[in-house]
């Protein structure tokens, strides 16, 4: 078999890699290394790839299990996408326990970089939603592991480093609606940001929308966003997005002229300080899913995503000095994300989430100069206890991984030796030096 | 009064297309379906999945190749009426090295061809019994005009459209019997999973969705997604010196 192109989310270059692809359970194999699972290829860095391995294509072992309809589990193939999800559990009145930004993730992604939604601060994160899944190691026959197991623990934020995830049970949430009463409420600064967080916690769900290109006296401007489910006793499930992205646009398509204007018009939607509306699930969670392969507006040269989180006790100031360094670069592209997450522990050794702010925020590709501005960003997050998040970086320091994630050599005795991935090979170096796409 | 189930047999259940109809119907019947194919896992993968979605599943395994199978007895092993008959398994192979040896050709035939032939004759036989129902089997836009890269399947293909345009003319008085041919274009399968991906290739779930719509309709000759039936007319009225500079 000649060896196939895998490209993540950020599109920066592509990994080469065999590619397996199990129809079935019990297909999937976890020999020989190196090889790693890929699900919808939805984290935007290098975590997803395995250059020169065995690329493990999850894709077609999207079935369901089970379901128990009074307790809500749901158990279903690891590669099923949060998507056909939500057509399964909608109707018949659940939804996930929390949902990222997009539904084209899998149900082994979604574990394996244990993502988090909008409800962070009330839920956790997706593995503190998961009672158990099945691993193909290479190394032992199929086993089940539960909530509790510390091998369940590893695998949840694994990183696809523990084997291959061929099943999970998921605790979905009832809802009598598919429809969120919904608040958005302009602000200026982060201190108004945490206010607003602090005052919503009768809102299930929250986030904040910012200009990361406003300058001004008063701060950063943004909208703060929150949602929480509707009494309107419509259980309507979700549409296709129509539009697609064919290609990749030319690169100057996103320059500091567009995002500007389209920060400004985003920041002008609505007129006055607040606005109430009801909006269905769908352009609440997922707006950026309405348009395919919306990654291509970047161009041939890719994108990166840095997201950071800078712990509660640092205060606000450290995000500030990021928010001002990326403003005076003149980099940041639109939709920057703002959120807090919330203080429940999550089980995952390495899951991101750790009570504190997390910002979002996609960056064109411009060589140097924006692994340059990283590289300042790194610095404030590392001084106040920060960390990134594996899930979306192409170029983290191994230093600061190791820094950030203190569970990191508990999770190394779960490691599966035929298993690696190009993100944890630059990490196991003791000195990486950033390549240049 | 609750409707009564939709009764379903499923040739080549575990087909991934197959699979994504049967889950297709579930959104809007309660179902009941008989899934035939040769392998006991993966037909007990394939129930417990429909059975989360709702439906009642049975399954039943037989060598689809072996000319004494008894399809009716198959068939007639539940009593009632069956609304859908579908036909979906199917083989694509390596071209040119089947081409090298003779039992290939033949076990290509054999599996595109000849079985479903086999078992679209012993369903019409049923559908006259009941005197109403579907019958409808997957055939392909390559059974559309021979082409280098695939014919041997191809023809095959169109050998199958041929046998259905048949029972669709054997049927013609009988209003409530419909013979339905699902011409899916290049879907994101199994079976192509090591085929380079372009923008003309579609997911299961679409080509599920609209393989339901048409057999529900009763059209009797179905591209999946429609827009095939306008790239096969222009290939097919491409003249063959054009035609066969390609490497189509
Ligand atoms: C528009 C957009 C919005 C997003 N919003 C959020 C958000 O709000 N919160 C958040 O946390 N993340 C968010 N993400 C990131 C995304 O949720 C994660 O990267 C997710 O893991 C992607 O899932 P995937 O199926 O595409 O996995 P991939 O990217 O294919 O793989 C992710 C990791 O999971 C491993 N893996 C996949 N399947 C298996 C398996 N079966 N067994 C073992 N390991 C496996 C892979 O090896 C890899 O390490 C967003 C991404 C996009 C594109
Ligand atoms: N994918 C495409 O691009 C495409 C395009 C046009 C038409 N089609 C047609 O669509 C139909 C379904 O294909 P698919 O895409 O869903 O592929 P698939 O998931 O790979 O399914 C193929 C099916 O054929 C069965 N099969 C193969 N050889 C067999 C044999 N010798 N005896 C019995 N069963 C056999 C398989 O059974 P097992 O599970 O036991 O292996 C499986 O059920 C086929 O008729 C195919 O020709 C596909």
């Amino acid at each position: 078999m000649k060896p196939s192109a895998f490209h993540s989310w950020g599109r920066l270059r592509p990994a080469i890699a065999q590619r397996e692809t199990p129809a079935w359970r019990h297909e999937a194999q976890a020999n020989p290394g190196p090889r790693l699972a890929i699900g919808l290829g939805r984290s935007y860095g290098d975590s997803g790839l395995l250059d020169g391995g065995t690329m493990v294509d999850t894709r077609f072992l999207d079935r369901l299990i089970s379901f128990a309809p009074e307790s809500g589990i749901l158990r279903a193939e690891a590669g099923i996408s949060l998507d056909a999800v939500l057509r399964f559990a909608v109707p018949r009145g659940w939804f996930l326990p929390t949902t990222p930004g997009t539904r084209q993730v899998s149900l082994g992604g979604a574990i394996a970089n244990d993502i988090h939604g909008k409800n962070h601060q009330l839920v956790g994160c997706f593995g503190n939603h998961v009672p158990r899944l099945a691993l193909l190691r290479s190394d032992a026959p199929q086993q089940e592991c539960r909530a509790g197991d510390p091998l369940h623990a590893a695998t949840i934020g694994g990183l696809g480093l523990t084997g291959i995830i061929t099943w999970a049970e998921l605790q979905l949430r009832p809802i009598r609606s598919a429809w969120l009463d919904v608040e958005w409420i302009r602000f200026h600064g982060l201190s108004e940001f945490l206010a607003l967080s602090q005052e919503s916690t009768t809102w299930e769900h929250s986030v904040a929308w910012i200009d990361c290109l406003s300058t001004g006296k008063q701060g950063t401007r943004g909208i703060f966003i929150r949602g929480r489910w509707s009494d309107h006793a419509e259980l309507d499930l979700h549409r296709d997005a129509k539009l697609r992205i064919p290609f990749d646009l030319p690169g100057f398509t996103l320059n500091p002229l567009s995002i500007r204007a389209f920060n400004a018009l985003y920041y002008r939607r609505f007129r006055g300080p607040t606005k109430h509306l009801r909006q269905h699930y769908a352009p609440f969670f997922h707006p950026l899913d309405s348009v395919h392969d919306w990654n291509r507006i970047y161009g041939k040269k890719g994108f990166y995503q840095y997201q950071c989180v800078t712990p509660t006790t640092a205060g606000t100031s450290p995000m500030e000095e990021i928010l001002r360094l990326i403003r005076n670069a003149n980099q940041g592209s639109f939709l920057a994300v703002l959120k807090t997450f919330g203080s429940l522990p999550s089980p995952g050794m390495l899951s991101f989430p750790t009570p504190g702010i997390t910002l979002a925020l996609d960056f064109p590709n411009r060589g140097a100069a924006t692994l340059q501005l990283f590289k300042q960003l790194d610095t404030i997050v590392r001084d106040c206890g920060g960390r990134l998040y594996p899930a979306k970086d192409s170029r983290m320091s191994a230093d600061d991984f190791q820094r950030g994630y203190q569970r990191l050599g508990e999770f190394e005795r779960h490691l599966d030796p035929a298993f690696s991935s190009d993100f944890w090979r630059r990490m196991s170096r003791p000195t990486p030096q950033p390549r240049h796409p | 009064m609750t409707k009564p189930p939709y009764r379903a047999i499923v040739f080549g259940a575990t087909s991934a297309i197959a699979s994504a109809i049967l889950r297709e119907i579930t959104r809007s019947h309660s179902a009941e379906f008989l899934l035939v194919g040769r392998n006991a896992t993966k037909l007990g993968n394939l129930a417990d999945d429909l059975r989360a979605y709702g439906a009642n599943c049975s399954i039943h395994t037989i060598d689809f190749l072996d000319p004494t199978t008894d399809w009716s007895a198959i068939i007639e092993k539940q009593t009632g009426h069956w609304d859908l008959f579908l036909i979906a398994h199917g083989s694509l192979c390596e071209q040119e090295q089947a081409l090298t040896r003779s039992i290939d050709v033949a076990h290509e035939i054999a599996v595109n061809f000849t079985s479903h032939a086999t078992i679209a004759a012993t369903c019409s036989a049923a559908l006259r019994r009941q005197g109403r129902g579907t019958l409808a089997a997957i055939g392909s836009v390559a059974g559309d005009r021979g082409r280098q890269s695939n014919f041997l399947y191809g023809s095959a293909k169109a050998g199958l459209a041929t046998f259905m345009d048949g029972l669709r003319h054997r049927h013609a008085r009988e209003k409530d019997i419909h013979i339905v041919l699902l011409k899916p274009g290049m879907t994101n399968s199994p079976m192509t999973a090591d085929i380079p991906k372009s923008p003309l290739f579609s997911s299961t779930a679409k080509v599920g969705a609209l393989g339901w719509e048409a057999i529900r309709r009763a059209t009797p000759v179905a591209y999946l997604p429609g827009w095939w039936r306008w790239i096969m007319f222009a290939i097919r009225a491409t003249p063959a010196a054009l035609f066969h500079r390609t490497k189509l």
